[in-house]
Protein backbone atom coordinates (compact mmCIF):
# COMPACT_ATOMS: atom_id res chain seq x y z
CA UNK A 1 0.00 0.00 0.00
CA UNK A 2 0.93 3.66 -0.67
CA UNK A 3 2.70 5.13 2.55
CA UNK A 4 0.95 8.45 1.52
CA UNK A 5 -2.60 7.07 1.21
CA UNK A 6 -1.61 4.31 4.57
CA UNK A 7 -0.95 7.55 7.10
CA UNK A 8 -4.08 9.28 5.61
CA UNK A 9 -5.92 6.25 6.69
CA UNK A 10 -4.76 6.18 10.32
CA UNK A 11 -5.28 9.69 10.54
CA UNK A 12 -9.24 9.64 9.54
CA UNK A 13 -9.87 6.63 11.69
CA UNK A 14 -7.92 8.39 14.64
CA UNK A 15 -9.82 11.29 14.20
CA UNK A 16 -12.74 9.54 14.01
CA UNK A 17 -12.47 7.25 16.78
CA UNK A 18 -11.54 10.67 18.68
CA UNK A 19 -14.51 12.19 18.06
CA UNK A 20 -16.65 8.83 19.04
CA UNK A 21 -14.53 8.96 22.51
CA UNK A 22 -15.69 12.64 22.59
CA UNK A 23 -19.10 12.15 21.57
CA UNK A 24 -19.16 9.40 24.86
CA UNK A 25 -17.70 11.86 26.94
CA UNK A 26 -19.99 14.59 26.79
CA UNK A 27 -22.94 11.85 26.54
CA UNK A 28 -24.12 12.61 29.57
CA UNK A 29 -24.69 16.06 29.41
CA UNK A 30 -26.62 15.83 26.39
CA UNK A 31 -28.75 13.01 27.57
CA UNK A 32 -29.27 15.36 30.65
CA UNK A 33 -30.23 18.81 28.61
CA UNK A 34 -32.83 16.58 26.40
CA UNK A 35 -34.36 15.83 29.22
CA UNK A 36 -35.11 18.81 30.73
CA UNK A 37 -37.18 19.03 27.67
CA UNK A 38 -39.75 15.61 28.58
CA UNK A 39 -42.83 15.44 30.17
CA UNK A 40 -43.27 13.81 33.17
CA UNK A 41 -44.83 10.58 30.29
CA UNK A 42 -41.79 10.62 28.13
CA UNK A 43 -40.09 9.76 30.94
CA UNK A 44 -42.22 7.44 32.37
CA UNK A 45 -42.49 5.31 28.81
CA UNK A 46 -40.06 2.71 27.95
CA UNK A 47 -37.78 2.08 26.34
CA UNK A 48 -36.62 5.05 27.41
CA UNK A 49 -35.90 7.84 24.78
CA UNK A 50 -32.65 9.93 23.92
CA UNK A 51 -34.33 12.94 21.91
CA UNK A 52 -37.53 14.80 23.33
CA UNK A 53 -40.99 14.61 21.38
CA UNK A 54 -40.46 18.73 21.13
CA UNK A 55 -38.03 21.25 22.36
CA UNK A 56 -40.81 23.72 22.53
CA UNK A 57 -41.82 21.79 26.11
CA UNK A 58 -41.07 24.49 28.52
CA UNK A 59 -43.26 23.13 30.99
CA UNK A 60 -40.17 21.49 33.31
CA UNK A 61 -38.51 25.30 33.18
CA UNK A 62 -41.01 26.73 34.39
CA UNK A 63 -41.73 24.51 37.15
CA UNK A 64 -38.23 24.84 38.24
CA UNK A 65 -38.34 28.93 38.20
CA UNK A 66 -41.73 28.86 40.45
CA UNK A 67 -40.31 26.00 43.09
CA UNK A 68 -37.18 27.46 43.62
CA UNK A 69 -35.45 31.41 43.32
CA UNK A 70 -33.38 30.77 40.89
CA UNK A 71 -32.11 34.09 39.87
CA UNK A 72 -31.22 34.52 43.88
CA UNK A 73 -29.30 31.32 43.53
CA UNK A 74 -27.08 32.61 40.66
CA UNK A 75 -26.99 35.87 42.32
CA UNK A 76 -25.66 34.23 45.69
CA UNK A 77 -22.82 32.13 43.39
CA UNK A 78 -21.38 35.28 41.66
CA UNK A 79 -20.90 37.25 44.78
CA UNK A 80 -19.24 34.58 46.92
CA UNK A 81 -17.12 33.39 43.86
CA UNK A 82 -16.15 37.61 42.78
CA UNK A 83 -15.69 38.16 46.91
CA UNK A 84 -13.84 34.86 47.46
CA UNK A 85 -11.71 34.87 43.89
CA UNK A 86 -11.06 38.93 44.41
CA UNK A 87 -9.83 38.88 48.05
CA UNK A 88 -7.90 35.78 47.40
CA UNK A 89 -5.53 37.26 44.69
CA UNK A 90 -5.22 40.35 46.29
CA UNK A 91 -3.82 38.84 49.30
CA UNK A 92 -1.67 36.46 47.33
CA UNK A 93 -1.03 39.50 44.95
CA UNK A 94 0.59 41.55 48.25
CA UNK A 95 2.38 38.55 49.77
CA UNK A 96 4.23 37.60 46.64
CA UNK A 97 4.84 41.28 46.18
CA UNK A 98 6.94 40.88 49.83
CA UNK A 99 8.75 38.02 49.03
CA UNK A 100 9.84 39.50 45.36
CA UNK A 101 11.03 43.13 46.32
CA UNK A 102 11.56 43.23 50.29
CA UNK A 103 14.74 41.52 52.22
CA UNK A 104 13.51 40.75 56.34
CA UNK A 105 13.96 38.55 58.83
CA UNK A 106 11.80 34.89 58.54
CA UNK A 107 11.52 35.62 54.83
CA UNK A 108 12.45 32.19 54.30
CA UNK A 109 9.80 30.90 57.59
CA UNK A 110 7.02 32.77 56.37
CA UNK A 111 7.36 31.87 52.35
CA UNK A 112 7.09 27.87 53.91
CA UNK A 113 4.38 28.82 56.28
CA UNK A 114 2.28 30.16 53.39
CA UNK A 115 3.13 27.27 51.14
CA UNK A 116 2.04 24.40 53.67
CA UNK A 117 -1.34 25.13 53.88
CA UNK A 118 -1.40 23.29 50.27
CA UNK A 119 -0.14 20.58 52.46
CA UNK A 120 -3.49 20.51 54.56
CA UNK A 121 -6.66 19.71 52.62
CA UNK A 122 -9.68 21.98 53.35
CA UNK A 123 -12.16 19.06 53.18
CA UNK A 124 -10.24 17.89 56.65
CA UNK A 125 -11.37 21.04 58.30
CA UNK A 126 -14.51 21.67 57.23
CA UNK A 127 -16.36 20.75 60.97
CA UNK A 128 -13.69 22.98 62.92
CA UNK A 129 -14.13 25.60 60.13
CA UNK A 130 -17.68 25.38 60.17
CA UNK A 131 -17.36 26.03 64.32
CA UNK A 132 -15.47 28.94 63.77
CA UNK A 133 -17.78 30.79 61.32
CA UNK A 134 -20.51 29.89 63.16
CA UNK A 135 -19.27 31.98 66.25
CA UNK A 136 -18.34 34.61 63.95
CA UNK A 137 -21.97 35.12 63.14
CA UNK A 138 -21.43 34.30 59.59
CA UNK A 139 -23.70 31.80 58.73
CA UNK A 140 -26.12 32.22 55.86
CA UNK A 141 -23.96 35.12 55.01
CA UNK A 142 -21.70 35.76 51.50
CA UNK A 143 -18.54 36.24 53.93
CA UNK A 144 -18.99 33.22 55.98
CA UNK A 145 -19.33 31.13 52.42
CA UNK A 146 -15.99 32.93 50.87
CA UNK A 147 -13.92 33.19 53.95
CA UNK A 148 -12.31 29.94 53.51
CA UNK A 149 -11.23 30.52 50.05
CA UNK A 150 -8.80 33.27 50.75
CA UNK A 151 -5.21 31.81 51.25
CA UNK A 152 -4.35 30.80 47.98
CA UNK A 153 -0.85 29.24 48.68
CA UNK A 154 -0.42 28.23 44.72
CA UNK A 155 -1.60 31.71 43.47
CA UNK A 156 0.61 33.40 45.79
CA UNK A 157 3.79 30.82 44.51
CA UNK A 158 2.55 31.41 40.66
CA UNK A 159 2.78 35.01 41.02
CA UNK A 160 6.40 35.09 42.73
CA UNK A 161 7.42 33.34 39.90
CA UNK A 162 6.05 35.52 37.53
CA UNK A 163 7.07 38.70 39.39
CA UNK A 164 10.96 37.18 39.62
CA UNK A 165 11.09 37.14 36.49
CA UNK A 166 10.08 41.00 35.91
CA UNK A 167 13.36 42.98 35.34
CA UNK A 168 14.36 44.30 38.77
CA UNK A 169 15.47 47.66 37.05
CA UNK A 170 11.69 47.91 36.94
CA UNK A 171 11.28 48.99 40.50
CA UNK A 172 14.60 50.94 40.70
CA UNK A 173 13.81 53.27 37.97
CA UNK A 174 10.30 53.59 39.59
CA UNK A 175 11.75 54.44 42.71
CA UNK A 176 14.37 56.60 41.44
CA UNK A 177 11.32 58.31 39.90
CA UNK A 178 9.40 58.60 43.77
CA UNK A 179 6.91 55.99 43.60
CA UNK A 180 6.17 54.08 46.52
CA UNK A 181 5.50 50.07 46.54
CA UNK A 182 1.77 50.48 46.29
CA UNK A 183 1.39 52.57 43.62
CA UNK A 184 4.65 50.61 41.49
CA UNK A 185 2.15 47.45 41.82
CA UNK A 186 -1.26 48.96 41.33
CA UNK A 187 0.31 50.75 38.16
CA UNK A 188 3.24 48.89 37.22
CA UNK A 189 3.39 45.59 37.95
CA UNK A 190 0.10 44.78 37.95
CA UNK A 191 -0.54 45.76 34.46
CA UNK A 192 2.13 43.86 33.29
CA UNK A 193 0.92 40.91 34.97
CA UNK A 194 -2.55 40.50 33.15
CA UNK A 195 -2.75 37.54 31.10
CA UNK A 196 -1.38 35.47 34.51
CA UNK A 197 -3.65 37.69 36.07
CA UNK A 198 -6.79 37.07 34.00
CA UNK A 199 -6.10 33.26 33.92
CA UNK A 200 -6.06 33.05 38.12
CA UNK A 201 -8.98 35.08 38.32
CA UNK A 202 -10.88 32.55 35.82
CA UNK A 203 -9.91 29.42 37.42
CA UNK A 204 -10.60 30.43 40.79
CA UNK A 205 -14.21 31.90 40.08
CA UNK A 206 -14.48 28.76 38.50
CA UNK A 207 -13.51 26.67 41.05
CA UNK A 208 -15.47 28.43 43.81
CA UNK A 209 -18.50 28.29 41.83
CA UNK A 210 -18.45 24.80 41.54
CA UNK A 211 -18.21 24.47 45.10
CA UNK A 212 -20.63 22.21 46.78
CA UNK A 213 -20.18 20.80 50.04
CA UNK A 214 -18.61 24.22 52.16
CA UNK A 215 -21.86 26.68 50.79
CA UNK A 216 -24.24 23.65 51.92
CA UNK A 217 -22.72 23.50 55.49
CA UNK A 218 -22.94 26.75 56.32
CA UNK A 219 -26.17 28.26 54.76
CA UNK A 220 -29.42 27.29 56.24
CA UNK A 221 -31.90 29.95 54.69
CA UNK A 222 -33.43 28.76 50.85
CA UNK A 223 -32.39 32.73 49.94
CA UNK A 224 -28.62 32.05 50.50
CA UNK A 225 -28.15 28.80 49.06
CA UNK A 226 -25.99 29.09 45.80
CA UNK A 227 -27.01 27.18 42.50
CA UNK A 228 -25.07 24.33 43.39
CA UNK A 229 -26.65 23.90 46.27
CA UNK A 230 -29.92 24.95 45.14
CA UNK A 231 -30.70 22.22 42.48
CA UNK A 232 -29.81 19.53 44.35
CA UNK A 233 -32.61 20.41 46.58
CA UNK A 234 -34.64 20.00 43.54
CA UNK A 235 -34.55 16.22 44.36
CA UNK A 236 -35.88 16.64 47.76
CA UNK A 237 -38.78 18.88 47.48
CA UNK A 238 -41.64 16.71 47.42
CA UNK A 239 -39.99 13.39 46.00
CA UNK A 240 -37.93 13.53 42.80
CA UNK A 241 -39.55 14.56 39.51
CA UNK A 242 -36.51 13.81 37.62
CA UNK A 243 -37.66 15.94 34.33
CA UNK A 244 -37.79 19.06 36.62
CA UNK A 245 -34.40 18.03 38.50
CA UNK A 246 -32.69 18.09 34.81
CA UNK A 247 -34.33 21.28 33.99
CA UNK A 248 -32.83 22.76 37.03
CA UNK A 249 -29.31 21.06 35.83
CA UNK A 250 -30.00 22.61 32.69
CA UNK A 251 -30.20 25.97 34.07
CA UNK A 252 -27.07 25.68 36.06
CA UNK A 253 -24.96 24.57 33.40
CA UNK A 254 -25.58 27.93 31.71
CA UNK A 255 -23.18 30.31 32.99
CA UNK A 256 -20.09 27.99 33.27
CA UNK A 257 -20.85 26.67 29.64
CA UNK A 258 -20.91 30.52 28.50
CA UNK A 259 -17.79 31.05 30.56
CA UNK A 260 -15.96 28.11 29.00
CA UNK A 261 -16.31 28.69 25.53
CA UNK A 262 -15.31 32.84 25.97
CA UNK A 263 -12.67 31.75 28.33
CA UNK A 264 -11.25 28.30 27.00
CA UNK A 265 -7.97 29.32 26.51
CA UNK A 266 -6.94 31.34 29.62
CA UNK A 267 -8.59 28.29 31.64
CA UNK A 268 -6.92 25.46 30.03
CA UNK A 269 -3.46 27.31 30.19
CA UNK A 270 -3.63 27.72 33.54
CA UNK A 271 -4.17 24.57 34.60
CA UNK A 272 -1.24 23.23 32.45
CA UNK A 273 0.76 25.95 33.88
CA UNK A 274 -0.25 25.17 37.54
CA UNK A 275 0.89 21.38 37.17
CA UNK A 276 3.79 22.86 35.33
CA UNK A 277 4.31 25.42 38.22
CA UNK B 1 14.91 74.26 65.61
CA UNK B 2 11.80 72.43 65.58
CA UNK B 3 11.86 71.60 61.88
CA UNK B 4 15.62 69.66 62.08
CA UNK B 5 13.92 67.94 64.95
CA UNK B 6 11.18 67.07 62.83
CA UNK B 7 13.39 65.90 59.81
CA UNK B 8 15.34 63.78 62.02
CA UNK B 9 12.53 62.05 63.53
CA UNK B 10 11.50 61.14 60.09
CA UNK B 11 15.30 59.57 59.11
CA UNK B 12 14.74 57.30 62.48
CA UNK B 13 11.36 56.79 61.96
CA UNK B 14 11.75 55.71 58.09
CA UNK B 15 13.77 52.51 57.95
CA UNK B 16 11.00 51.37 60.63
CA UNK B 17 8.12 51.80 58.52
CA UNK B 18 10.39 50.05 55.78
CA UNK B 19 11.29 47.09 58.08
CA UNK B 20 7.56 46.86 58.88
CA UNK B 21 6.60 47.14 55.60
CA UNK B 22 7.11 43.43 54.11
CA UNK B 23 5.01 42.25 56.92
CA UNK B 24 2.31 44.51 56.41
CA UNK B 25 2.09 43.11 52.68
CA UNK B 26 2.12 39.77 54.43
CA UNK B 27 -0.64 40.20 56.95
CA UNK B 28 -3.68 39.78 55.14
CA UNK B 29 -2.84 35.61 53.84
CA UNK B 30 -0.90 35.62 57.61
CA UNK B 31 -3.91 35.98 59.31
CA UNK B 32 -6.16 33.66 57.23
CA UNK B 33 -3.89 31.24 56.73
CA UNK B 34 -3.67 30.84 60.95
CA UNK B 35 -7.45 31.70 61.18
CA UNK B 36 -8.75 29.21 58.60
CA UNK B 37 -5.85 26.64 58.44
CA UNK B 38 -3.84 26.40 61.07
CA UNK B 39 -6.15 27.24 64.08
CA UNK B 40 -8.57 24.87 62.58
CA UNK B 41 -5.88 21.36 62.12
CA UNK B 42 -4.68 22.26 65.84
CA UNK B 43 -7.94 22.49 67.18
CA UNK B 44 -8.98 19.08 65.39
CA UNK B 45 -5.89 17.26 66.53
CA UNK B 46 -6.95 18.66 70.21
CA UNK B 47 -10.17 17.80 69.53
CA UNK B 48 -8.98 14.27 68.91
CA UNK B 49 -7.35 13.60 72.28
CA UNK B 50 -9.73 15.38 74.63
CA UNK B 51 -13.84 14.85 75.43
CA UNK B 52 -15.90 17.34 73.67
CA UNK B 53 -19.43 18.15 74.64
CA UNK B 54 -22.18 18.73 71.82
CA UNK B 55 -21.45 22.20 72.13
CA UNK B 56 -18.01 21.65 71.12
CA UNK B 57 -16.74 22.63 74.13
CA UNK B 58 -13.26 20.52 75.67
CA UNK B 59 -14.54 19.18 79.13
CA UNK B 60 -11.55 16.87 79.63
CA UNK B 61 -8.82 14.94 78.55
CA UNK B 62 -9.64 12.02 76.74
CA UNK B 63 -5.83 10.62 75.88
CA UNK B 64 -6.63 8.09 73.48
CA UNK B 65 -9.95 6.96 73.64
CA UNK B 66 -11.38 8.88 70.81
CA UNK B 67 -9.24 6.99 68.94
CA UNK B 68 -9.73 3.22 70.18
CA UNK B 69 -13.41 4.09 70.28
CA UNK B 70 -13.51 4.95 66.48
CA UNK B 71 -11.29 1.98 65.40
CA UNK B 72 -13.53 -0.40 67.25
CA UNK B 73 -16.51 1.15 65.36
CA UNK B 74 -17.80 -0.99 62.57
CA UNK B 75 -18.91 1.82 60.14
CA UNK B 76 -15.13 3.41 60.82
CA UNK B 77 -14.00 0.14 58.84
CA UNK B 78 -16.34 0.21 56.11
CA UNK B 79 -15.58 3.94 55.16
CA UNK B 80 -11.89 3.23 55.20
CA UNK B 81 -12.35 0.17 53.10
CA UNK B 82 -14.52 2.61 50.83
CA UNK B 83 -12.35 5.32 50.44
CA UNK B 84 -9.02 3.08 50.06
CA UNK B 85 -11.13 1.27 47.27
CA UNK B 86 -12.60 4.32 45.45
CA UNK B 87 -9.09 5.57 45.56
CA UNK B 88 -7.60 2.53 44.20
CA UNK B 89 -10.06 2.45 41.27
CA UNK B 90 -10.54 6.30 40.18
CA UNK B 91 -6.65 6.49 40.32
CA UNK B 92 -5.62 4.14 37.76
CA UNK B 93 -9.14 4.41 35.40
CA UNK B 94 -8.38 8.37 35.75
CA UNK B 95 -4.89 7.81 34.17
CA UNK B 96 -5.38 5.46 31.60
CA UNK B 97 -8.24 7.24 30.58
CA UNK B 98 -7.19 10.74 30.23
CA UNK B 99 -3.79 9.15 29.23
CA UNK B 100 -5.54 7.48 25.77
CA UNK B 101 -7.83 10.33 25.21
CA UNK B 102 -4.65 12.69 24.76
CA UNK B 103 -2.55 9.81 22.42
CA UNK B 104 -5.88 10.25 20.46
CA UNK B 105 -5.76 13.37 19.38
CA UNK B 106 -2.32 14.77 20.63
CA UNK B 107 -0.98 14.74 17.01
CA UNK B 108 -3.36 17.67 15.44
CA UNK B 109 -5.06 16.47 12.32
CA UNK B 110 -8.76 17.39 11.14
CA UNK B 111 -11.26 17.52 13.88
CA UNK B 112 -8.50 18.00 16.28
CA UNK B 113 -10.05 20.96 17.92
CA UNK B 114 -13.48 19.61 18.10
CA UNK B 115 -12.09 16.43 20.29
CA UNK B 116 -10.42 18.35 22.37
CA UNK B 117 -12.98 20.83 23.05
CA UNK B 118 -15.41 17.51 23.30
CA UNK B 119 -12.68 15.94 25.81
CA UNK B 120 -12.40 19.22 28.23
CA UNK B 121 -16.00 19.71 28.64
CA UNK B 122 -15.90 18.34 32.23
CA UNK B 123 -13.89 21.33 33.37
CA UNK B 124 -16.64 23.34 32.81
CA UNK B 125 -19.21 21.11 34.71
CA UNK B 126 -19.96 21.37 38.39
CA UNK B 127 -20.11 18.09 40.93
CA UNK B 128 -23.49 19.13 41.35
CA UNK B 129 -24.62 19.27 38.45
CA UNK B 130 -22.96 16.20 37.10
CA UNK B 131 -24.25 13.83 39.80
CA UNK B 132 -27.68 14.88 39.16
CA UNK B 133 -27.35 13.98 35.83
CA UNK B 134 -25.72 10.39 36.70
CA UNK B 135 -28.43 10.22 39.27
CA UNK B 136 -31.35 10.36 36.67
CA UNK B 137 -29.05 8.59 33.78
CA UNK B 138 -27.93 5.76 35.81
CA UNK B 139 -31.84 4.93 37.38
CA UNK B 140 -32.64 1.72 36.60
CA UNK B 141 -36.87 2.47 35.94
CA UNK B 142 -36.22 6.03 33.77
CA UNK B 143 -32.69 5.88 33.01
CA UNK B 144 -30.78 5.28 29.64
CA UNK B 145 -27.50 3.62 30.88
CA UNK B 146 -29.26 0.29 31.76
CA UNK B 147 -31.51 -0.15 28.64
CA UNK B 148 -28.68 1.16 26.00
CA UNK B 149 -26.41 -1.42 27.75
CA UNK B 150 -28.98 -3.97 28.37
CA UNK B 151 -28.11 -4.17 32.03
CA UNK B 152 -31.14 -4.54 34.92
CA UNK B 153 -28.64 -2.85 37.94
CA UNK B 154 -30.03 -0.25 40.42
CA UNK B 155 -26.66 1.30 40.27
CA UNK B 156 -27.11 3.53 43.34
CA UNK B 157 -29.59 1.65 45.71
CA UNK B 158 -27.97 -1.98 45.22
CA UNK B 159 -25.58 -1.56 47.91
CA UNK B 160 -22.69 -4.07 45.51
CA UNK B 161 -22.92 -1.86 42.96
CA UNK B 162 -23.50 1.86 44.47
CA UNK B 163 -19.59 2.39 45.14
CA UNK B 164 -18.79 1.78 41.05
CA UNK B 165 -21.47 4.15 40.17
CA UNK B 166 -20.54 6.66 42.65
CA UNK B 167 -16.83 5.39 40.82
CA UNK B 168 -18.75 6.62 37.17
CA UNK B 169 -19.19 10.47 38.57
CA UNK B 170 -16.09 10.88 40.03
CA UNK B 171 -13.73 9.40 36.93
CA UNK B 172 -15.93 11.83 34.73
CA UNK B 173 -15.37 14.66 37.34
CA UNK B 174 -11.50 14.24 36.85
CA UNK B 175 -11.53 13.60 32.71
CA UNK B 176 -11.26 17.08 31.26
CA UNK B 177 -8.96 18.74 33.35
CA UNK B 178 -6.22 15.46 33.42
CA UNK B 179 -6.87 14.99 29.72
CA UNK B 180 -5.48 18.92 29.63
CA UNK B 181 -2.73 18.31 31.46
CA UNK B 182 -1.51 14.93 29.07
CA UNK B 183 -2.08 16.88 26.32
CA UNK B 184 0.68 19.44 26.84
CA UNK B 185 2.55 17.28 28.45
CA UNK B 186 2.83 15.23 24.68
CA UNK B 187 2.59 18.07 22.71
CA UNK B 188 6.25 19.54 24.64
CA UNK B 189 7.54 16.50 23.46
CA UNK B 190 10.52 17.83 20.76
CA UNK B 191 9.32 16.32 17.58
CA UNK B 192 12.76 15.54 16.43
CA UNK B 193 13.11 13.18 19.46
CA UNK B 194 9.48 10.94 17.59
CA UNK B 195 10.97 11.12 14.23
CA UNK B 196 14.56 9.85 15.20
CA UNK B 197 12.62 7.15 16.90
CA UNK B 198 10.64 6.93 13.77
CA UNK B 199 13.96 6.92 11.37
CA UNK B 200 15.06 4.35 13.66
CA UNK B 201 12.58 1.79 12.73
CA UNK B 202 10.39 2.31 16.38
CA UNK B 203 6.94 1.40 15.48
CA UNK B 204 3.91 3.41 17.16
CA UNK B 205 4.22 1.12 20.43
CA UNK B 206 7.48 1.30 21.15
CA UNK B 207 7.47 5.00 20.75
CA UNK B 208 4.81 5.29 22.95
CA UNK B 209 6.82 3.11 25.84
CA UNK B 210 10.19 4.22 25.09
CA UNK B 211 10.17 7.80 23.92
CA UNK B 212 6.72 9.31 25.12
CA UNK B 213 5.89 7.60 28.44
CA UNK B 214 9.27 8.22 29.59
CA UNK B 215 9.05 11.75 29.01
CA UNK B 216 5.63 12.31 30.42
CA UNK B 217 6.63 10.15 33.67
CA UNK B 218 6.22 13.84 35.92
CA UNK B 219 2.36 14.93 34.48
CA UNK B 220 1.70 10.92 35.09
CA UNK B 221 3.01 11.35 38.66
CA UNK B 222 1.32 15.00 39.20
CA UNK B 223 -2.18 13.49 38.16
CA UNK B 224 -1.63 10.72 39.87
CA UNK B 225 -0.92 12.41 43.56
CA UNK B 226 -3.81 15.00 42.55
CA UNK B 227 -6.58 12.37 41.76
CA UNK B 228 -5.34 10.76 45.10
CA UNK B 229 -5.80 13.17 47.22
CA UNK B 230 -9.39 13.81 45.18
CA UNK B 231 -10.42 10.71 45.89
CA UNK B 232 -9.53 10.53 49.73
CA UNK B 233 -11.74 13.78 50.27
CA UNK B 234 -14.54 12.24 47.97
CA UNK B 235 -17.86 13.21 50.07
CA UNK B 236 -20.06 15.20 47.72
CA UNK B 237 -21.13 12.69 45.20
CA UNK B 238 -22.01 10.67 48.54
CA UNK B 239 -24.21 13.39 49.53
CA UNK B 240 -26.52 13.64 46.39
CA UNK B 241 -25.97 10.15 45.23
CA UNK B 242 -26.74 7.45 48.34
CA UNK B 243 -27.25 10.00 51.37
CA UNK B 244 -30.86 9.12 52.16
CA UNK B 245 -30.84 5.36 50.48
CA UNK B 246 -30.27 1.74 51.57
CA UNK B 247 -26.73 1.80 50.17
CA UNK B 248 -25.15 4.89 51.81
CA UNK B 249 -23.19 2.26 54.40
CA UNK B 250 -21.87 0.93 51.43
CA UNK B 251 -20.40 4.18 49.88
CA UNK B 252 -19.77 6.06 52.96
CA UNK B 253 -16.13 7.08 52.88
CA UNK B 254 -13.93 8.87 55.70
CA UNK B 255 -15.02 12.71 55.39
CA UNK B 256 -18.68 11.68 54.55
CA UNK B 257 -18.03 9.93 57.98
CA UNK B 258 -16.59 13.14 59.58
CA UNK B 259 -18.77 15.31 58.03
CA UNK B 260 -21.92 13.38 59.34
CA UNK B 261 -20.26 12.32 63.04
CA UNK B 262 -19.17 16.29 62.90
CA UNK B 263 -22.01 17.93 61.62
CA UNK B 264 -25.16 16.26 61.84
CA UNK B 265 -24.46 14.39 65.16
CA UNK B 266 -22.05 16.90 67.20
CA UNK B 267 -19.77 13.94 68.03
CA UNK B 268 -16.81 16.20 67.30
CA UNK B 269 -13.93 14.15 68.81
CA UNK B 270 -15.07 11.09 66.70
CA UNK B 271 -15.26 14.04 63.97
CA UNK B 272 -11.68 15.07 64.72
CA UNK B 273 -9.89 11.52 64.91
CA UNK B 274 -11.78 10.41 61.66
CA UNK B 275 -10.46 13.98 59.91
CA UNK B 276 -6.95 13.29 61.26
CA UNK B 277 -6.55 9.15 60.10
CA UNK B 278 -7.82 10.93 56.47
CA UNK B 279 -5.18 13.43 56.70
CA UNK B 280 -1.86 11.25 58.01
CA UNK B 281 -3.32 8.63 55.43
CA UNK B 282 -3.03 11.44 52.56
CA UNK B 283 -0.15 12.66 53.37
CA UNK B 284 1.34 9.33 53.46
CA UNK B 285 0.61 8.40 50.16
CA UNK B 286 2.00 11.39 48.79
CA UNK B 287 5.09 11.11 50.60
CA UNK B 288 5.51 7.56 49.44
CA UNK B 289 4.66 9.12 45.74
CA UNK B 290 7.20 11.47 45.59
CA UNK B 291 9.46 9.18 47.17
CA UNK B 292 8.88 6.76 44.28
CA UNK B 293 9.36 9.61 42.34
CA UNK B 294 12.64 10.66 43.66
CA UNK B 295 13.68 6.84 42.90
CA UNK B 296 12.63 6.94 40.09
CA UNK B 297 14.67 9.92 39.06
CA UNK B 298 18.07 8.92 40.70
CA UNK B 299 18.33 6.01 38.51
CA UNK B 300 17.72 7.40 35.51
Amino acid sequence: MNAGVKKRTVNAVMSLLALAAGLLVIFPLVYGVMGAFKSEAEFSAYPPTLLPRSFSYTKNFEAVWAMVPVLRFFLNSLIVAVLGTTVRLSFAVLAAYAFVFFEFKGKKALFIFILATMMLPADTMIVTNYQTVARLGLLDNYLGMAIVSFVGASQMFMLRQHFLSSPRSLRDAAQMDGCGDIRFLVSILLPVSRPLLVMLYVQGFVALWNTYLWPLLVTNHNDMRTIQVGITMLTTVEGTNYHQVLAGVAISLVPAFLLFLLLRKSITRGMVSDAEG
Amino acid sequence: MPSDAHAADLRRRKPIRQQLKPYLFLLPILTFAVGFVYYPFFKTFLYAFSQVNFKGEIVGFAGTDNFSYLFSRRDFKIALENTLRLMLINVPATVALTLGMALLVWKRRHLSAVNETLFSVPIAVSMASAGLVFKVLLNPTVGYFNYALGLNIGWYTDKNTAMYGILMLTVWMGLGFNFLLFLSALRSIPSGILEAATLDGAGPLSRFFRVQLPLIVPTLFYVACTNMVQAMMTSGPVIILTQGTSSLRATTTLIYMMYSSGYSSANYGLAACVSLVTFFLTLTFTVLGFWLEGKRGSYQ
